[in-house]
């Protein structure tokens, strides 16, 4: 329990600081805040519309310091402002509406590479040496080094415009109405397809390569010794004894991998325009819709501080010494 | 220098320095190299690969070797620098908290932990948002101040595993200055995790550019493999057939990523001796077919 409450107060200060962040980058900046983010349209409204728009951003003749409360304030309530480009919609509206979409974009992509890679980075230890170590090592290493941006258009342009296998592009049939239909639910697996391969092309090796490099380490151990001599059987051995034991890091690998997953989601859904929270941020990008961008970044943190809980919760129920308290976490 | 020779014993290494030193070279020279100016229109509107344009023209009608050789010069050296400057942040920070522990390292490792947990590609848009059409340069330092984190965490557990040994205990009791423990006897032995450190800061940093550039936040004008990307995107090389804009820039971001990584494949393999199976294992194998055939025998 105390370990809890002490995580929990640690990712409360982290996006306190990411909020901070937000409030006074553009306070710090050269210019007028305001005039940064409406540019020409200032010049052609009235001073008591500025006025207006300078209360609602919070830009203020108040001291920096109540300003900062009130941000913050805001931001618990989770009011993250109003649009620029969609003027008066908040950016949480926006934000919620696409949000799904990444969620699920990341969700079943990472699953995948965490299952995929796990048993992969498996069997590169166990047959270490062999030809299929030595070829897929080194190559999942590569890929890991390539831009999303290199494998998105790449997918895009092999296997959508050149092969025609796959739509280029959004969620879903824009003909079909959204509902819980098949005909719906086939439309976004089929254009979901392609995002969620390259997502997992991705981020695979951040887990095979750990895992070989675990097991590894964990295969001179005695107690895998012990278990071969005991005459288990070799996949008893790879699974219950060693298996379970190399998964730990890479349970912690995994909500750090997120924030890099989050990086290469973004790309995804800009080269796919996939309606994720990604591409609104893209557009929000082109128009310079700071609020929005800011908004997107909370987003993004809170995503992340809620992995990194998930992956404390999971690594209590894989890890024995969290549990009693003798272990230092 | 078992290092080095290590080094150029193995394939992995010598593929990925062969590769790297194309690209660095080709960078250099880019100026003798290119037969163009890359920023000068010098053919028609995305000519295809032919003798006069051995990688095809961009819309602007831009000659793509030539862009490619230049941009190479300025995705490289934000690389480094970046890559550079995250190196020494990590360094100070992870072997000033492994060393000193107490107060220190509970500043450090908070801060670090803080900056792990904030995701990095969303906190690097929001400040080149605010910056405007970001210069190369700026690039490389928003890069190098944000992503310190993982490389520190990494140095700090290795630099507590190392202060544990006898060898830092004798220096302390010798009463050896604590600069002088940390620079003549802790950094040699952190050298292959601070160099593979070094060249993973690297990719990551090319790769970040890379993506900040694609997304429209660098400065449109310089020429970059991230900024090539941005032009061949915006001017839909992609839907017209203009397949080359395309793939120029993204072989070259790859390549250059693959070069790298092979190498530093190869240190960590040095570096840790566990890794280092292959070729052990090779002669385990075969040791074990000789015994096998002298007790048929």
């Amino acid at each position: 329990m105390r370990f809890f409450l002490r995580r929990l107060s640690f990712y409360l200060v982290a996006l306190i600081v990411a909020a901070s962040i937000n409030f006074f980058l553009p306070r710090i900046m050269p210019g007028d805040p305001l005039q940064i983010m409406f540019g020409q349209q200032m010049a052609r409204m009235t001073p008591e519309t500025v006025d207006a728009l300078r209360a609602t951003y919070g830009f203020t003749d108040e001291p920096l310091i109540q300003q900062y409360f009130q941000y913050l304030g805001s931001v618990a309530r989770w009011d993250l402002g109003l649009s620029v480009r969609e003027f008066p919609k908040p950016v949480s509206e926006i934000l919620r509406e696409g949000l799904i979409w990444t969620v699920v974009l990341v969700g079943s992509s990472t699953l995948i590479a965490f299952t995929l890679g796990s048993f992969l980075g498996l069997l590169a230890s166990w047959f270490r040496g062999s030809w299929y170590d030595s070829i897929a090592t080194p190559l999942s290493l590569v890929m890991q080094s390539i831009p999303s941006v290199v494998i998105c258009l790449t997918a895009l342009f092999i296997f959508a415009l050149g092969l025609g296998w796959f739509p280029t592009g959004y969620g879903y049939d824009p003909q079909l109405d959204p509902g819980w239909n098949l005909e719906f639910i086939s439309s976004v697996a089929h254009h979901a397809v392609l995002p969620v391969l390259t997502l997992v092309v991705f981020q695979m090796a951040a887990f095979m390569i750990p895992m070989r490099a675990n097991m590894i380490n964990l295969l001179g151990e005695d107690y895998i010794t012990m278990g071969r001599a005991k005459g288990l059987s070799s996949s008893r051995v790879l699974f219950q004894y060693g298996a379970r034991n190399a998964l730990l890091p890479s349970v912690t690998t995994l909500a750090m991998a997120l924030g890099f997953v989050v990086g290469g989601s973004f790309i995804t859904e800009v080269v796919f325009n996939y309606p994720g929270i990604g591409y609104i941020m893209f557009q929000a990008i082109l128009s310079r819709d700071y609020p929005l961008i800011q908004g997107h970044m909370l987003i993004f943190t809170m995503v992340m501080l809620i992995a990194n809980l998930i992956a404390d919760l999971l690594y209590v129920i894989l890890d024995p010494r969290v549990r009693t308290g003798s272990g230092d976490a | 220098m078992l290092f080095f020779k290590l080094l150029l014993k193995n394939r992995q290494a010598l593929i990925g320095l062969a590769i790297l030193s194309i690209f660095i070279l080709s960078a250099l020279f880019a100026p003798l190299l290119a037969p163009h100016d890359p920023k000068r229109r010098v053919g028609g509107i995305h000519q295809p690969p032919s003798a006069e344009h051995i990688l095809g023209t961009t819309r602007l009608g831009r000659d793509i070797y030539s862009q490619v050789l230049h941009a190479g010069r300025i995705s490289i050296a934000v690389g480094l620098a970046a890559g550079l400057i995250t190196t020494i942040i990590a360094v100070v920070t992870g072997l000033s908290a492994g060393y000193f522990g107490g107060r220190i390292d509970d500043v450090i490792t908070f801060c670090t932990n803080v900056i792990l947990v904030i995701p990095q590609l969303p906190l690097l848009i929001v400040l080149a948002a605010f910056i405007g059409q970001v210069s190369p340069f700026l690039i490389a330092m928003i890069i190098g101040f944000t992503s310190w984190a993982w490389g520190s965490r990494v140095i700090r557990s290795q630099t507590m595993a190392l202060r544990q040994k006898e060898f830092i205990h004798s220096a302390e009791l010798m009463g050896e200055a604590s600069w002088r423990i940390i620079t003549v006897e802790l950094l040699p032995n952190l050298i292959s995790i601070i160099g593979s450190g070094f060249i993973g800061a690297v990719i990551y940093s090319i790769m970040t550019q890379a993506t900040l550039e694609f997304i429209g936040l660098g400065d449109p004008s310089s020429v970059s493999w991230g900024t090539m990307l941005y032009h061949a995107q915006t001017s839909s090389a992609m839907w017209v057939g203009a397949w080359w804009d395309i793939l120029v820039p993204c072989v070259a971001i790859s390549l250059f990523g693959a070069g790298l990584a092979l190498l530093n494949f190869a240190v960590d393999e040095i570096a840790n001796p566990k890794l280092r199976a292959n070729s052990a294992m090779r002669r385990w194998k075969k040791m074990q077919k000789q015994i096998a055939r002298e007790s048929q025998a």
